[in-house]
């Protein structure tokens, strides 16, 4: 009972918090008329997505898939190349430097360079969010690889655990918090290198008709846009939250006890 | 001499001859030779840091001697084996498994079949008084039940060795008595050789047949006692006399050796 009830703290207070301050928001449009192509109700602006929405729909699908297949194949490759910085020197000490003194280049500042290379489609699009959301799933996955206690490591020699074993019985299970660390980074870059390209050069996806609106002067329009991606990318969040509970459960489990 | 502790015909289960160890230039350890017979139970005594820790290692397999040999049953030690097990200091128990699982942890790596050693894993915690915990997940124990458990994992594949390095320093002085009698319960129902690193007299004195007190840096054997204290021993016996006078000498000859 203790437990639930803090559950709902937790959930209850920052639902407050949005509610109390979209009020504010609704109340202060209606008090002092602001125009909607400055600034839309909430009102306004969920009216618009209901109304819209074969429109809204059409171009956020399209973003989405591409969020989610760059997500994935950042995750994989990401927890691949992390395994060979934990396994070979030569990447650990090439390019695993390499790697971490490359993410101070802005990587969305690369994207019209990659319209150049890989044209103005999906390619492009899921190609800046590979590039993106990579990184940090890579450096988070590598550091949980490496983060096993040394204690824990001679107690699996003393055993005779081979390597292998070692990996899958050890490094992974240790690793899975980073992994998961590193998920919830990766798919929110994942939606910001799909949208950016998508304003670089698109005929379709949320970041076209955001930019489409924009000319178009309908501040509503685009306030659904962002709206409905936000709740999009919370939901992708939420997802791998849920999943991370999941399988991280001796860690959720302690977390409850507290 | 060492011989003469015990039976004359029996061979020692684990001969430790003139071994030295450099770690870059470094002198760790100089010139340990020790016999331990089968059954025994051996502490090793000395400051922290004194390089105890290294040797347990050396018999556990897990680092090489640059000189000398280290042999069990007549074979060379030049890995991990089934036949040796370790305590470490902290439980080592991975937090993802329950204490069943950690417990026959050693058993799964050796491909073993688990049925097999169910049982006997279920044993060993009734033993250590944790058998309501099998299931239960390691972060869910104290920190006494979780050594325990440790100790449990070590001597489910039935070793011949058991090391222990420093098992019981990171507990409260309560539980260290306290888990110090489980030990010598499990030790006498099961009759291992027990090599166990300390660096608290009283452990070394209360638990051993035979204390090797070891000098600093590099590490030497700087005296042998031998420990008459009948068996199964209590912790009232802690007050006594005889165990005062082991207390005594053993303070006595560590005191010596840092010395030289």
């Amino acid at each position: 009972m203790f437990i639930k009830a803090k559950k709902l703290d937790s959930i209850f207070w920052p639902s407050l918090i949005t509610l109390l301050l979209l009020l504010a928001w609704e109340g202060l449009v209606r008090a002092f008329h602001v125009r909607s192509i400055l600034l839309p109700a909430p009102s306004e602006i969920a009216f618009t997505i209901v109304s819209q929405w074969d429109l809204v729909s059409k171009h956020l699908w399209p973003s989405l898939y591409l969020t989610v297949i760059g997500f994935l194949l950042s995750v994989v490759s990401g927890v691949a190349v992390a395994i060979l910085i934990t396994y070979s020197d030569i990447v650990r000490k090439g390019f695993y430097p390499v790697i971490i003194v490359s993410q101070v280049i802005p990587k969305i500042a690369i994207a019209p360079l990659f319209i150049v290379w890989f044209g103005t489609g999906a390619t492009s699009s899921l190609l800046l969010a590979i590039l993106i959301a990579f990184f940090p799933m890579t450096i988070n996955a590598a550091m949980g690889f490496a983060s096993v206690d040394h204690e824990i490591h001679q107690m699996a020699r003393t055993f005779m655990a081979s390597r292998w074993q070692i990996f899958w019985k050890i490094r992974m299970p240790n690793a899975l918090p980073y992994i998961f660390g590193g998920m919830k980074i990766s798919i929110t870059l994942a939606i910001i290198g799909v949208i950016v390209s998508e304003f670089v050069a698109s005929q379709e996806g949320v970041g076209y008709l955001i930019k489409l609106a924009g000319g178009l002067l309908d501040t509503p329009l685009m306030m659904a846009a962002i709206t409905a991606l936000s709740l999009s990318g919370l939901a992708l969040y939420g997802i791998i939250a849920a999943a991370e509970r999941y399988a991280v459960f001796w860690q959720t489990s302690r977390d409850d006890v507290k | 001499m060492l011989e003469a502790a015990h039976q004359p015909d029996e061979v020692p289960l684990l001969q430790v001859r003139s071994v030295r160890k450099l770690f870059d230039s470094t002198e760790a350890i100089r010139d340990v030779s020790i016999e331990v017979a089968n059954g025994e139970f051996l502490s090793l005594l000395g400051p922290s840091g004194c390089g105890k820790s290294t040797l347990l290692m050396m018999i556990a397999g897990l680092i090489q001697p640059t000189e000398g040999s280290i042999t069990i049953k007549g074979s060379p030690v030049t890995g991990p084996r089934p036949d040796i097990a370790v305590v470490f200091q902290q439980p080592v128990l991975l937090p993802w498994r329950t204490i069943l699982d950690n417990v026959l942890f050693p058993v799964e790596v050796l491909r073993l079949p688990r049925k097999d050693y169910v049982d006997r894993a279920m044993e060993l915690l009734a033993m250590a008084k944790i058998a309501e915990f099998a299931k239960h997940l390691p972060h869910q124990l104290s920190g006494g039940m979780r050594q325990r458990a440790s100790i449990c994992r070590a001597l489910i594949r039935s070793p011949s060795i058991l090391l222990m390095d420093e098992p019981f320093s990171a507990l409260d002085a309560i539980t260290r008595d306290e888990i110090g009698v489980e030990l010598l319960r499990i030790w006498q129902a099961n009759r291992k050789t027990v090599i166990f690193v300390t660096h608290s007299i009283r452990e070394a004195a209360f638990l051993s047949d035979r204390v090797l007190v070891m000098g600093r840096r590099p590490a030497t054997i700087a005296a042998e006692f031998k420990i008459d204290l009948s068996r199964p021993r209590t912790i009232p016996m802690m007050e006594e006399e005889a165990f005062n006078h082991h207390s005594r000498e053993l303070r006595k000859a560590i005191e010596a050796s840092h010395v030289h």
